[in-house]
């Protein structure tokens, strides 16, 4: 009976061990095939024995060759295992270690190291990584906390830890480019070496952290019954996750400080191993990190003999991550996603305020002042200048800016607000269904691989971008009525795939990558007084679009059942709503970029301002999301003249501090 | 310093320019029209130095982003660009004529590429013949380095670290290949480059090649260190035979000042090291 429940659902044949025994021997196939053409298998055999002195060959193989083979194991298992723990203690297939903020909180401190405190490098910098993957992934915690670290929140603050890293390591990039060109090969994960230090490191690190697994392999198991259930065993659920993720997290931290950012072997290997029909942790645990351990080897030394031909390294982390996403959304409707959802509920606790309108009213002044402020003061050649409405600088340079910026605050507010009603989650936001992400990826393909384009062209791409984005979403969440959960995580894998390119693209060192860094930032810049009245005029009609919504919106949070029940076409409804805020979400990227926190943050306000009921909330997000973008955008211009900071980026800055202080009534 | 004194003419009612590429600005000033706004020019002094910006010039913001406000404040005559800044034209233009110069196309050779800039810039600047005497000195420099240098110098390796493990090798394409050919001396770096003259390789992929090892600093922080201990490249011929050279820090994507500094500090050390060995 066993045998056949552990049958395979992609093969009958296909079992761990024979895939695993496959992979070793395409992986033996390609190193012999590597060695022949380049150093010669008699060269790598003395380089690994005996190197000679003089046979420069030889010693390459020794310092450089053998490394990296080890490390490329070494790596790939040590994810792998991390992912086998995550997946477990998270009860989510889909959890990773760079889907948790560690990789991306590693990346975030080694820029800040290199650029305040360079002496710390010295010292070893995969202590400055393991410290900041640990603070990041810390955070992720915090944020989960309350809710007993459950599966879904637990992701989804991973995810906007993620991007707020990704945000903050931009502002460093877009001002110090020049200093931190070495850090994009280490985020993109080359795994280039040139000694033997990254596999001393390594190891005996990954042999405790896989001893110290074998030790949780009976308690972890007990994760796989239901919270009652073990929590009727005596275990201590709190304690037994911290326990397996901490576990997890230093694992990713060790192979992370050393290798660079390797994305998608955590989520693979075990998902693959879990797909083949391996089903006890022991087994996904063996099963998972040797494949992970021959995915990511197989996939470099396939990377070495291409890799040969082309002007630039093609970093091997950047490219797992490329290769795993459109994996990850081929695995989206094979993997049994367990139904654990968070409590519903849309964040803090709801003081409903009894005359919305006169708050509304008094938002609506607070941005006439400040857009008048935006107007009218600001700094020029000869310090600050005050400038009536009418005048030319106001006029001309400003009120294009002002209007973009509160324009895409409401687009983006409206659909922060939509997708948090619609997924009765929280921490969802347009940035984390990925349609952000899409057209980042068709703008920087666009910027690569296309002649000098001007705006106008951009916007034609970046259009077209989020249109196949949405198409993507779409097609790929049909089959289950465009339930909330999948639906988010297919955002993450687009999220995932953007954050792949991105880096692939800026590990090279091409002086353009200036340009994708200036326009993922997020800013008002580009924005002309045609544009910034379509942005404006866009903004009132999907608004005014969006009101005839209200009724289902304050359902939908309710649950499926309940507001079926209550007569609610609940497919279409998510169909018709999730259209809209991918429209929402599209046009606002174009203007400010994919890096915003205004649609997490505007809805999260305005509930704290007392606008409950859907119909008030989206109003009273629209103006606050407006608020915080002129705000926003005109401290940029302002903080650091003649510098400026994109608005989208100052706006995160705003959201990360709203986050950390709101922690406790997440 | 003779090229200053040489090229630093009274201006005559010279057309106000202002640029964001760094190479454009380091032209303008050696050709003795310095522009009167640069972008970044805190990192133009950390990153090119040499020829250094006169006190006056206004930081004009960020290169891919330069404050518009502060731009039609100075109100420029002409606003100088790189085929880079393209997406910036439209609005730029609204302030004052934008030119572009191409720089750094990738086309099969720099040199004249890099004469053709320099002249358009002059012009420009209304001072054509300032663009033939800098052109002049220049070539006359390294034509005059180039006699002092022996024959048969071993073919170059020209690098920059990007960390311990990897570097930019520089080749077709690059400022650094166009002034070791003035120089008469050949790259060892055939392999390919991308448009703006260099590749990003492992260490690795320099073994095996017989080459003069020329490191052109800054190295970024804690690579020095970790040479020292870094297995593979103390086993690279060049470095064990004591091969290495280091030159102070040169602009790699850099007009004909930066050509005329390399090719200085490359002779200079290149007879440095030379006097050592005998």
């Amino acid at each position: 009976m066993k045998a056949i429940a552990a049958r395979s659902p992609l093969h009958p044949r296909l079992t761990p061990a024979r895939a695993c025994l496959l992979l070793a021997l395409l992986t033996l196939a390609l190193a012999g095939l590597t060695l022949h053409d380049g150093i010669g298998l008699d060269a790598a055999w003395q380089g690994l024995v005996a190197p000679q002195a003089g046979q420069e060959a030889q010693w390459v193989a020794h310092f450089s060759w053998w490394p990296r083979l080890a490390m490329a194991l070494l790596g790939g298992g040590g994810l792998a295992l991390a992912g086998v723990l995550m997946q477990q203690v998270l009860r989510n297939p889909l959890a990773a270690p760079t889907t948790l903020g560690v990789a991306s909180g590693a990346n975030l401190a080694l820029l800040a190291a290199t650029l305040l405190a360079p002496g710390l490098l010295v010292g070893g910098r995969e202590w400055v990584a393991l410290a900041g993957g640990g603070l990041a992934m810390g955070l992720v915690f915090a944020l989960a906390w309350r809710r007993g670290l459950a599966p879904m929140v637990v992701v989804l603050a991973g995810l906007v830890v993620n991007l707020y890293c990704g945000a903050l390591a931009m502002v460093l990039l877009l001002f110090h480019q020049e200093a931190l060109k070495g850090l994009m090969i280490w985020g993109a994960g080359s795994l280039a070496q040139t000694d033997w230090n990254g596999v001393v490191y390594l190891l005996p690190r990954l042999a405790i952290a896989a001893a110290l697994a074998a030790a949780l392999l009976r308690p972890l198991s007990l994760l796989e019954l239901d919270d009652a259930n073990a929590r009727s065993l005596g275990v201590s659920l709190k304690q037994l996750r911290l326990a397996g993720l901490g576990l997890a997290v230093f694992v990713t931290g060790c192979v992370v400080s050393v290798l660079g950012v390797v994305g998608f072997i955590g989520l693979a290997a075990p998902a693959i191993v879990r797909l083949l029909g391996a089903r006890r942790l022991g087994a996904r645990l063996l099963w998972a990190t040797l494949l992970g351990a021959l995915l990511l080897t197989a996939t470099d030394l396939l990377l070495q003999r291409v890799s040969g031909t082309l002007p630039t390294l093609i970093p091997t982390g950047a490219t797992t991550a490329a290769l795993g996403a459109p994996l990850l959304l081929w695995l989206l409707p094979r993997l049994r996603l367990s139904g654990q959802r968070p409590a519903v509920s849309t964040g803090a606790p709801v003081r409903r305020h009894s005359a919305p309108v006169r708050r509304a009213g008094l938002l609506g002044v607070a941005l006439l002042l400040a857009a008048a402020v935006a107007l009218c003061l600001g700094q020029g050649a000869d310090g600050w200048q005050f400038s009536l409405p009418g005048e030319a600088p106001a006029l001309a340079w400003r009120a294009p800016r002002v209007l973009a910026a509160a324009g895409a605050g409401v687009l983006l507010a409206l659909a922060g607000t939509l997708i948090q009603r619609l997924t009765g989650n929280p921490m969802a936001s347009p940035e984390v269904l990925g349609i952000s992400g899409g057209t980042a990826i068709g703008l920087i393909l666009a910027i690569y691989l296309l002649p000098p384009m001007g705006p106008l062209g951009l916007l034609a791409v970046g259009t077209l971008a989020a249109l196949v984005t949405l198409l993507i979403l779409l097609a790929l969440n049909r089959r289950h009525g465009f339930r909330p959960e999948p639906l988010l995580l297919t955002g993450v894998a687009v999220t995932a795939l953007f954050e792949a390119v991105r880096s692939f693209v800026l590990a090279g060192g091409d002086p353009r990558g200036q340009q994708v860094i200036a326009w993922m930032s997020g800013s008002t810049y580009y924005v002309g007084p045609g544009s910034a009245l379509a942005v404006v005029v866009l903004a009132l009609l999907l608004a005014a679009a969006t009101a005839p919504f209200a009724r289902w919106l304050d359902l939908l949070p309710l649950g499926a059942s309940t507001a079926q029940a209550l007569g609610l076409p609940v497919g279409r409804a998510r169909l018709a709503l999730l259209g809209l805020v991918a429209l929402l979400t599209a046009c606002a990227t174009l203007v400010v970029g994919p890096l915003s926190f205004v649609g997490l943050l505007a809805p999260h306000l305005a509930r704290l301002l007392g606008f409950s009921r859907a119909r008030d909330h989206l109003l009273g997000a629209a103006l606050v999301g407006a608020l915080l973008m002129v705000v926003a955008d005109w401290l940029g211009r302002q903080w650091l003249f003649p510098q400026e900071i994109p608005a989208g980026l100052v706006a995160s800055l705003v959201g990360g501090a709203y986050f950390l202080w709101g922690l406790r009534k997440l | 310093m003779v090229l200053t004194l040489l090229l630093a003419g009274p201006a005559t009612a010279a057309p106000r320019l202002m640029t964001l590429d760094w190479t454009i600005a380091e032209t303008l000033t050696a050709l003795g029209m310095p522009p009167l706004g640069v972008a970044q020019t805190a990192a133009y002094r950390d990153w090119v130095a040499e020829p250094s910006l006169p006190d006056t010039v206004v930081d004009l913001g960020l290169r891919v982003q330069p404050n518009l406000e502060l731009l039609v404040d100075l109100d420029p005559d002409r606003i100088l660009i790189s085929p880079m800044f393209a997406s910036l034209e439209p609005r730029l233009s609204h302030i004052a004529p934008v030119t572009t110069v191409s720089l750094y196309a990738g086309s099969d050779a720099l040199w004249p590429d890099l004469l053709a800039a320099t002249r358009k810039l002059a012009r420009l600047g209304g001072r054509p013949e300032a663009a033939e005497r800098l052109i002049a000195t220049t070539e006359a420099r390294i034509a005059d380095l180039r006699e002092r240098l022996p024959e048969g110098e071993r073919p170059l390796l020209m690098v920059q670290f990007m960390d311990a493990r990897h570097v930019r090798v520089f080749g077709e394409h690059s400022l650094y290949q166009a002034v070791a050919e003035r120089l008469g001396l050949d790259n060892a770096w055939q392999g390919t480059t991308n448009a703006w003259g260099f590749s990003l390789v492992g260490l690795e992929a320099l073994a095996g090649i017989d080459a003069q090892l020329v490191v052109v600093d800054p190295l970024p922080v804690g690579v020095e260190q970790s040479l020292a201990d870094n297995g593979l490249w103390q086993h690279l011929a060049a470095v064990r035979e004591g091969r290495v050279l280091h030159l102070p820090p040169v602009w790699s994507f850099g007009g004909l000042p930066s050509a005329e500094r390399f090719a200085e500090q490359l002779a200079a050390a290149l007879e440095a090291s030379r006097s050592r060995d005998s």
